[in-house]
């Protein structure tokens, strides 16, 4: 019987201390090119920027080179300085090598009489990854002066059942670790506006949705082009 | 026949009222103890639980949590008819897990934990009738002081309290029945308001006990159904918040299985888990109990 009591108050005890609970955070690796332009005027330069995102989502340092599929047109150095030569159209595409392999990414950039940078929003729907109402459609606009603004749309709902709601941007989806916390959700239906300082249109994927207090997931929103 | 059985009164009475599982009453059902008796337990209970139960009635994953409380309770006689009751939880404890990376090993989130003591009921309890009536009923008036910690931790998700004020107010009535010579049984029912403070939505509880005592009255199985329900007129995740077990607005139908058995006189040790058949803001996973009790009246 002591045994019996002895060993039941050991796993009573060990019940009671902190574990660790695993959580799945891969996605795929990306190497995203940050400032596009859609036109390139004859005789302009542009310096592209890219980032690689890791296998966790975390930006991380790797070499990247460029090239063009129609040098002619658009010549562009190694490390990304594209110049239009004449009126037409090129691929331009960077290529990493990094721990987690090789990636690459494209751009078709038109040359013509001006110069044009990439639209100045980019969009997507919340949904949600939980059993709790979370819906809506979202823009994510460049409004100068390093600030977006998220703007949430009319058909965003919200459960209010939800304990410490919180919205980031985020390059993974599973985590918020690494993610540029917005702020805590107060509004649960309808329009409304986030602004954020001292971000770029393509710096992050996603939209996230993350429980604190539970430490989980809610929903999310891939912001697309 | 029913013979003799206010002699199982005050069994029926401590067990009915000595159950520290959330989702039980512990006003002690009808049953009042006699001027000077008394019930007195210590007893620890445990949850573990990585999902709840979603406002839409379905299980969602939440990082691993655990609640542990030592509690003390005790029922005493003022007087015949008046009872007093104390739970006090004066060791609760609350973690939570680290959030480890699955891609790199990295804790991603480091898990917490708070040692506190948890929220404290007092009450009182009246009984309606004489003691020794076939169909006692009592009116029970318990005071939950918010004396746990309701906001810890990095994110204010550990809680050993609500931090608000329970005023529950219920309605006790039920039977007690010989069966054979050496066993004995009961069954009761309650219903109950809880009107609570700081934006939490008031509560209707309703439940039933029955229990059943074997090896002359030494060994009793209990069973309890409880069914609770929000009003849903508090505030809601806009201005709150709480989680865990304290969360707001939360509902469920549960069951709960104990054994109580008399070791020597009237001293002896329980063991209860508890489940929910459904619920809404609750964690999915059962809980126990253990025990050591005093029962005066054995």
């Amino acid at each position: 019987m002591k045994t019996y009591l002895f060993f039941g108050l050991v796993a009573l005890l060990a019940a009671g201390c902190i574990g660790d609970d695993i959580v799945q955070d891969a996605v795929e690796p990306e190497l995203r090119i940050t400032n596009p332009l859609d036109s390139l005027a004859v005789g302009a330069t542009h310096q592209y920027e890219v980032q690689y995102f890791n296998g966790i989502g975390q930006p991380e340092l790797a070499e990247v080179t460029w090239s063009s599929s129609a040098p002619s047109i658009v010549s562009i150095t190694a490390d990304g300085l594209a110049t239009g030569l004449q009126e037409g159209s090129a691929l331009l595409r960077a290529d990493v090598n990094a721990r987690e392999g090789s990636f690459s990414a494209t751009v078709l950039l038109e040359v013509g009489a001006n110069t044009v940078a990439a639209g100045t929003f980019r969009e997507g729907m919340i949904r949600s990854t939980s059993s709790y109402l979370l819906e809506g459609d979202f823009e994510l606009h460049d409004v100068g002066a390093g600030r977006l603004e998220l703007r949430i749309a009319d058909n965003y709902r919200a459960s209010t059942s939800l304990p410490g709601l919180y919205v980031y941007l985020t390059n993974n989806p599973n985590t918020s670790v690494g993610a540029l916390e917005i702020g805590r959700v107060v509004d649960f239906n309808g329009a409304h506006t986030y602004v954020i300082e001292g971000s770029s249109l393509n710096d992050y994927s996603h939209v996230l949705y993350f429980c604190k207090p539970f430490n989980v997931k809610v929903g999310d929103g891939e912001i697309l082009d | 026949m029913v013979k003799s059985w206010i002699d199982a009164l005050p069994k029926a009475g401590w067990l009915l009222g000595f159950a520290l599982l959330s989702q039980t009453s512990f006003a002690g059902g009808p049953w009042t103890q006699p001027q000077g008796k008394g019930y007195f337990k210590l007893s620890e209970y445990w949850i573990v639980y990585d999902q709840h139960f979603t406002d839409a009635g379905v299980t969602d994953p939440n990082v691993t949590t655990g609640i542990f409380n030592t509690t003390l309770y005790a029922e005493y006689g003022i007087v015949d008819r008046w009872t007093a009751t104390l739970n006090f939880p004066f060791l609760s404890r609350n973690y939570t897990n680290n959030v480890v990376s699955a891609s790199t090993g990295e804790v991603l989130i480091p898990g917490e934990a708070l040692n506190s003591i948890g929220d404290t009921d007092l009450g009182i309890k009246y009984g309606l009738n004489k003691p020794g009536s076939k169909l006692p009923m009592a009116l029970s008036l318990v005071l939950g002081l918010p004396t746990g910690n309701p906001a810890a931790g990095t994110q204010g998700n550990l809680q050993t309290g609500d931090g608000e004020f329970n005023q529950v107010l219920q309605f006790d009535i039920g039977r007690s029945f010989d069966v054979g010579k050496k066993s004995s049984g009961y069954a009761t029912a309650y219903a109950a308001f809880n009107h609570r403070t700081n934006g939490f939505s008031e509560e209707i509880r309703v439940g039933v006990e029955s229990g059943v005592a074997v090896l002359d009255r030494d060994l009793w199985f209990i069973l309890r159904l409880a069914n609770w329900e929000s009003l849903k007129n508090g505030q809601t995740a806009e201005t709150i918040t709480s989680t865990s077990i304290f969360a707001n607005n939360q509902e469920f139908t549960s069951f709960t299985v104990e054994a109580a058995y008399y070791i020597k006189g009237g001293f002896g040790v329980s063991a209860a888990f508890g489940g929910a058949f459904r619920a809404e803001i609750v964690a999915a996973a059962p809980s126990f109990n253990v025990g050591l009790f005093y029962d005066m009246n054995h």
